[in-house]
């Protein structure tokens, strides 16, 4: 029994240690190509740093007003996000890369699934970006022109429509990503009709008369106007 | 990139019939069908009897109308002539138009008439508006003849006003455009005004036509490009200013998106001509001595107050990003003033507007949506004015105007300050 | 050389072509001006006959007398004395019919003056009239005991006149004169001196002048409460003459001088019996504004209002001539603009007129010479050349009255220009003598040697003209071309059709013409009769040279 158990050990060591011995040169290889595709990412980035900043890409991005974007999303200037961007996707593919000499079980499935998923979550994250921006910026706009106008409950107004645009933005980047789409959709199109009803019913019942006030505004006879206030210029 | 404007083929070919002129008088229209026989027969008349030997040449830049205006600018001027004596021009007066877009752009149509200024080399020009009833013969020839005869560069015109009327020009524009850029032009903002042709060509270089701010307020744009670049400068006085329909003129939403907005947009491109400009210089003026008139009613002004408030309250986080701390401390705490108590002080108006131009320079937030931020503000001073001054002699006004110019001179250095540095404002 | 059946008996000839005026370029000369054969100092008929080849060769047809009768010259010799015979100094009536005979010969017409309004105050007839209020010829002219009679009447001579008035110290009481004091009115109410004028007409006629030029025709006829001038009953006195003319001497021709507006002037045509001729004065200043304005529009307007005359009738028209260029025909602007940009030196002003001549004026710019040349003989009406233009003769402004356009014809750069052998100070005018505009510069010796020249030009461009009918007898269609600086017109007769294209301004101008109605045709340059691009559907695209014009025949082949 004894001898038994001592060779039984004596085997799973040597298992383990034939296993170790298989992995360990595996790892190793692991650890180079993390880091040699390091090595290649930084100096990618660091080229395409450079030839972005021959092409001023910062000046044009600005002259389209895409870097006001980023100010607004605590994002770094065009370049930088480009560069770093490139430093994350060559490094993270040397990674995966990487992991996938490992020869895991399992694992190379799953980096596979990821690598497929990559371009769904790239297209999500754009989408979820750009509905934040764009209903930071309608929500504003709306905000402002009611505060301006002298409608009621301007704040409101401007939640509203801050909140369907997100909700679009956010359903629409968890189809993108295949995350329980029929759920999403369902629950998406019954919050947003429940809400368009709501707010039929309520201005239907209770905007009477700020209806009438904004198309006497804008359709009536301009003769008519009342004018509240002296005329500016 | 901004997409290549170029000059209609149709359009460059009745420029070259008309060749080198003394004068441009341009029309700006849309959809004037309605007015445009007038100011076209005031215009003539004004050439027939002020500038007989000079050549002219009128030319109208239509924004794609579809009332035949374009139309009734060329067809009419045969008949009218009818009426006039015969033989009295000795030249061609020359009548053009052009449609330079398929939709309204003042600052397209200014475009084209710089182009058109350039290359006839036209020695003085004026753009008057088919939209102002008032227009005389009189007024042709004062916005023309300073820069034709007196070798002026830049003829803004001078209304004579009621009390209570222009006054964001008044309280605002005007203040704040000769604290900033040095010149005491009264009427920046206008829809009348005379120019030189080497003006035009310096404008006609600029790529800017795209730009909304030059798009909405070209007039106003010209003038401070002519201020900055040290033309000469002269304000005419004209005359009552009314409009031909009554209550087509912009609201105060969208004559502050306009105005303010074009004036933060020009003092963003001329920073390097007014960052360094102290006081201002006083314009000859011509024409006769002229004052408010006491005639004005000062419109309904409890609304005005409580949009001030209700704005303060509502935007309370887009001010917080706009202003200092301690001035946006100071605009709530007056907002909670009782109504009958009410003042928004000199100090403070101007304070917070050299804090609203700062931060559009550094684009706290969208621009526009900047700029409509202080569309409650501004009624929160409409209000103050308007209660401080509804028994106010209109000389006691104009010593207040005054007051408030020299107020927006002294704290320029903060402005400057404020400008100049990179810190954005903590929420 | 003309054969010899012709020199037997010129009269004929010309006798068949009964509208010759339409078709006619008239030279206006002095003879005084012109040449002195007899070493006075005057030019006289002899002289004048003597030059005829001259005036052949440059191709006019007609010569235009200015007075020639006895005369106390006063008035240039519009003041006439005697109005059947001729001043001394120019010869005797032998001369003149010599002269008449030699032009007839070179088929050159002649138009002699008749100052029918008024006579000098030395004519026999006043000096009876105003012997005696009872003398038989008293009512041959206008008198009146005071000077208040026919108030509110214009006075022509502003310069020198104060009133229409005249006081006879010998007859004690006043008379009427439009013009100098020294030149009393006739009294056309008097059938008396409708028919003593009648006969000097005669007189002349049956010597065998062409045609008179009726001088201040609007002034015959006064009347209370009216301008007197242009009067119904002028108008009779003018269809009268003209019935009889036209009775007894077929083919004669009568030119009014009427300096009125052309509506006013029209009248003077009658229906085709009264005047064959009238001068078109409107149009003339207008020709000089267009050409400082660089501006199409003064002759335009002009001629849009220029009335429709009887096919029969016929405009004289003309750059320049013996009096000021007269400012009367126009607004009180371009009046202005006138003495502004032509007479800056107030020496050079008249009455209401310049008095300078084509090349000062034009500021011896050749081409615009040409250009307003190429106007006077292209568009609708009779030219009239004014002696001297045609070299582009200068002015003296220092000479008194209009004395200064009236100088010695400058024949070359020798003795007095060629003028006279006299010695220098006695001629009837000192020549030009500058720089520029000297006889030793500006003569026709000198310019018809060169095939260049002014003159030769001139030569050309009349020849050119009278080649064809169209612009003498055709009508006018103007084009309107968005280019003001450009003044183009179509002359058509019949299938005959010229299209004429000028450049008024000092600079290289495109223009583009509406031809359509002429499409497919092929415009012929008249001067190099080379081709030009057959006019298609688009706008035909000229180009044209500072004040260059271009006459296009088009045909179509």
């Amino acid at each position: 029994m004894k001898e038994m158990i001592i060779h039984g050990l004596g085997q799973a060591y040597e298992n383990l240690v034939r296993m170790f011995a298989d992995f360990l040169p595996r790892l190793v290889v692991m650890l180079v190509i993390v880091v040699v595709g390091l090595l290649v990412a930084y100096v990618l980035k660091t080229v395409l740093r450079t030839v972005l900043h021959v092409t001023k890409l910062d000046r044009l991005s600005e002259e389209a007003g895409a870097s006001r974007f980023l100010r607004m999303a605590a994002l770094p200037s065009m370049t930088e996000l480009l560069s770093r961007s490139l430093f994350w996707v060559t490094w993270s593919g040397f990674i995966l890369i990487g992991i996938s000499i490992l020869g895991v079980a399992g694992l190379q499935e799953q980096i596979s699934r990821l690598f497929l998923l990559l371009p769904a979550i790239f297209v999500a994250i754009l989408v979820l970006f750009l509905g934040l921006v764009t209903a930071n910026f309608l929500s504003r706009a709306a905000l402002l022109a009611a505060v301006n106008a002298g409608y009621p409950s301007p704040k409101l107004l401007s939640w509203s429509i801050r909140f369907v645009i997100w909700a679009l933005a956010i359903s629409m980047a968890l189809e993108q990503v295949g995350v329980a789409r029929q759920t999403v959709i369902a629950a998406f199109s019954i919050v947003f009709g429940a809400f368009m009803l709501g707010l039929a019913i309520a201005f239907g019942l209770g905007g009477r008369e700020l209806a009438r006030d904004f198309l006497e505004r804008n359709l009536g006879d301009k003769k008519t106007k009342k004018h509240e206030e002296p005329q500016p210029l | 990139m901004a997409e290549e404007i170029l000059l209609q083929d149709d359009f460059l070919r009745q420029l070259m019939s008309v060749g080198e002129v003394d004068l441009l008088v341009a029309i700006p229209s849309y959809n004037h069908a309605a007015t445009i026989n007038e100011t076209l027969q005031a215009i003539e008349e004004s050439l027939h009897q002020n500038f007989v030997r000079e050549r002219a040449v009128i030319l109208n830049v239509d924004g794609g109308s579809s009332d035949a205006t374009r139309q009734m600018f060329l067809d009419t001027s045969e008949r009218r002539n009818a009426g006039l004596k015969s033989l009295t021009s000795l030249r061609t007066i020359h009548r053009i138009s052009c449609e330079y877009d398929r939709s309204p752009s003042q600052g397209m149509a200014l475009r084209s008439v710089v182009a058109a200024a350039d290359l006839l080399r036209a020695r003085s020009c004026a753009v008057v508006s088919p939209g102002t009833a008032s227009l005389t013969p009189s007024w042709v020839a004062n916005l023309l003849r300073p820069v034709y005869r007196e070798q002026f560069d830049f003829v803004a015109p001078l209304y004579a006003r009621s009390r209570f009327q222009g006054l964001l020009a008044r309280d605002l524009l005007y203040p704040m455009s000769r604290a900033i850029f040095g010149r005491s032009i009264r009427e920046v903002y206008s829809d009348e005004w005379g120019f030189c042709g080497r003006l035009a060509s310096q404008c006609l270089e600029q790529e800017v036509w795209h730009e909304e701010a030059v798009r909405a307020r070209p007039g106003a744009w010209m003038a401070i490009t002519a201020m900055c670049r040290d033309f000469k400068c002269c304000q005419y006085f004209l005359g009552p200013k009314t409009a031909a329909v009554p209550g087509t003129s912009a609201d105060i939403v969208e004559a502050i998106r306009q105005t303010v907005g074009n004036l933060f947009w020009c003092m963003e491109a001329n920073q390097a001509q007014w960052l360094n400009r102290t006081g201002s210089q006083a314009v000859p003026t011509f024409g006769p001595d002229h004052e408010l008139s006491a005639d004005g009613i000062p419109g309904a002004q409890e609304k005005i107050f409580d949009l001030f408030r209700s704005g303060v309250n509502e935007l309370h986080p887009i001010l917080a990003s706009i202003l200092a701390e301690d001035t946006h401390a100071q605009v709530k705490a007056i907002a909670l003033l009782d109504p009958g108590k009410f003042r928004f002080s000199i100090e403070l108006w101007v304070r917070t507007l050299y804090e609203f131009a700062a931060s559009y320079h550094r684009a706290a937030l969208n621009r526009d949506h900047l700029v409509q931020a202080l569309v409650p503000l501004y009624r929160g001073r409409l209000y103050s004015f308007l209660l401080e001054h509804a028994a106010s002699s209109a000389e006691a006004m104009e010593v207040e105007s005054e007051i408030l110019c020299q107020e927006f001179e002294r704290q320029k250095p903060y402005l400057v300050a404020r400008w100049n540095s990179k810190s954005e404002v903590k929420p | 050389m003309l054969q010899k059946s012709q020199q037997q008996n010129p009269a004929s000839l010309l006798q068949d072509e009964s509208l010759w005026y339409k078709d006619a370029v008239i030279y206006q000369l002095h003879v005084r001006t012109f040449c002195d054969s007899n070493g006075d100092g005057i030019g006289d008929f002899r002289g004048l006959t003597n030059k005829l080849d001259y005036l052949q060769e440059l191709g006019i047809n007609a010569i235009w007398l200015l007075p020639f009768y006895p005369s106390p010259l006063r008035d240039d010799g519009y003041d006439i004395a005697d109005y059947t015979s001729v001043h001394a100094s120019y010869g005797s009536l032998q001369d003149f019919k010599d002269f008449l005979t030699a032009a007839h010969n070179r088929r050159i017409r002649v138009i002699t003056e008749m100052v029918v309004n008024h006579t000098s105050d030395q004519h026999p007839w006043f000096q009876e009239a105003r012997s005696s209020r009872e003398n038989s010829k008293r009512d041959w002219y206008v008198w009146s005991d005071t000077d208040t009679r026919y108030q509110g009447v214009r006075i022509n001579f502003v310069d020198t006149e104060m009133s229409n008035w005249a006081w006879d110290t010998i007859s004690k009481s006043y008379y009427w004169h439009r013009f100098f004091s020294h030149q009393p009115d006739l009294n056309y109410d008097n059938p008396a001196v409708r028919e003593a004028m009648w006969e000097v007409m005669k007189f002349w006629l049956d010597i065998g002048v062409d045609g008179f030029r009726l001088d201040a025709v609007p002034y015959l006829i006064e009347r209370d409460g009216t301008s007197c001038e242009n009067l119904p009953e002028t108008h009779e006195i003018i269809k009268e003459f003209r019935r009889r003319l036209d009775l007894a001497y077929p083919g004669k021709m009568l030119l009014a001088e009427a300096n009125q507006r052309p509506a006013e002037v029209r009248s003077y045509f009658g229906a085709g019996d009264e005047f064959h001729m009238a001068f078109h004065f409107p149009l003339m200043p207008r020709m000089f504004m267009a050409v400082k304005l660089e501006d199409r529009k003064p002759i335009i307007e002009i001629l849009e209002q220029t009335p429709q005359i009887p096919d029969t009738c016929q405009w004289c028209i003309f750059l320049r001539n013996h009096d000021e260029l007269t400012l009367e025909m126009v607004t009180d602007v371009e009046r202005d603009y006138m003495y502004d940009e032509y007479a800056v030196d107030k020496a050079m002003r008249i009455n209401l007129g310049i008095r300078r001549r084509l090349a000062p004026m034009m500021e011896n710019d050749r081409r615009r010479v040409e250009l307003l040349t190429g106007l006077l003989l292209s568009m609708p009406g009779t030219p009239i050349i004014y002696y001297g233009d045609e070299i582009g003769m200068g002015d003296n402004i220092y000479l008194g009255d209009r004395n200064g356009v009236r100088t010695p014809m400058q024949w070359n750069g020798g003795w007095n220009a060629g003028f006279s052998s006299a010695d220098p100070e006695r001629l009837y005018s000192p020549v030009i003598s500058n720089a520029v505009y000297g006889y030793q510069a500006i003569n026709v010796d000198s310019q018809r040697r060169s095939a260049h020249s002014l003159l030769s030009w001139t030569k050309s461009v009349i020849q050119t003209r009278n080649a064809f009918r169209v612009f003498s007898r055709g009508s006018i269609e103007f084009l309107s071309p968005t280019n003001h600086r450009v003044l183009a017109y179509v002359r058509r007769l019949g299938d005959e059709k010229v299209l004429v294209v000028n450049n008024l301004s000092s600079s290289a101008q495109a223009v583009e013409l509406n031809l359509q109605a002429y499409k497919r045709h092929i415009p012929i340059e008249m001067f190099g009769r080379n081709l030009f691009p057959r006019i298609g559907d688009l706008p035909y695209l000229l180009t044209l040279g500072p004040y260059q014009f271009y006459w296009f025949r088009l045909r179509k082949i």
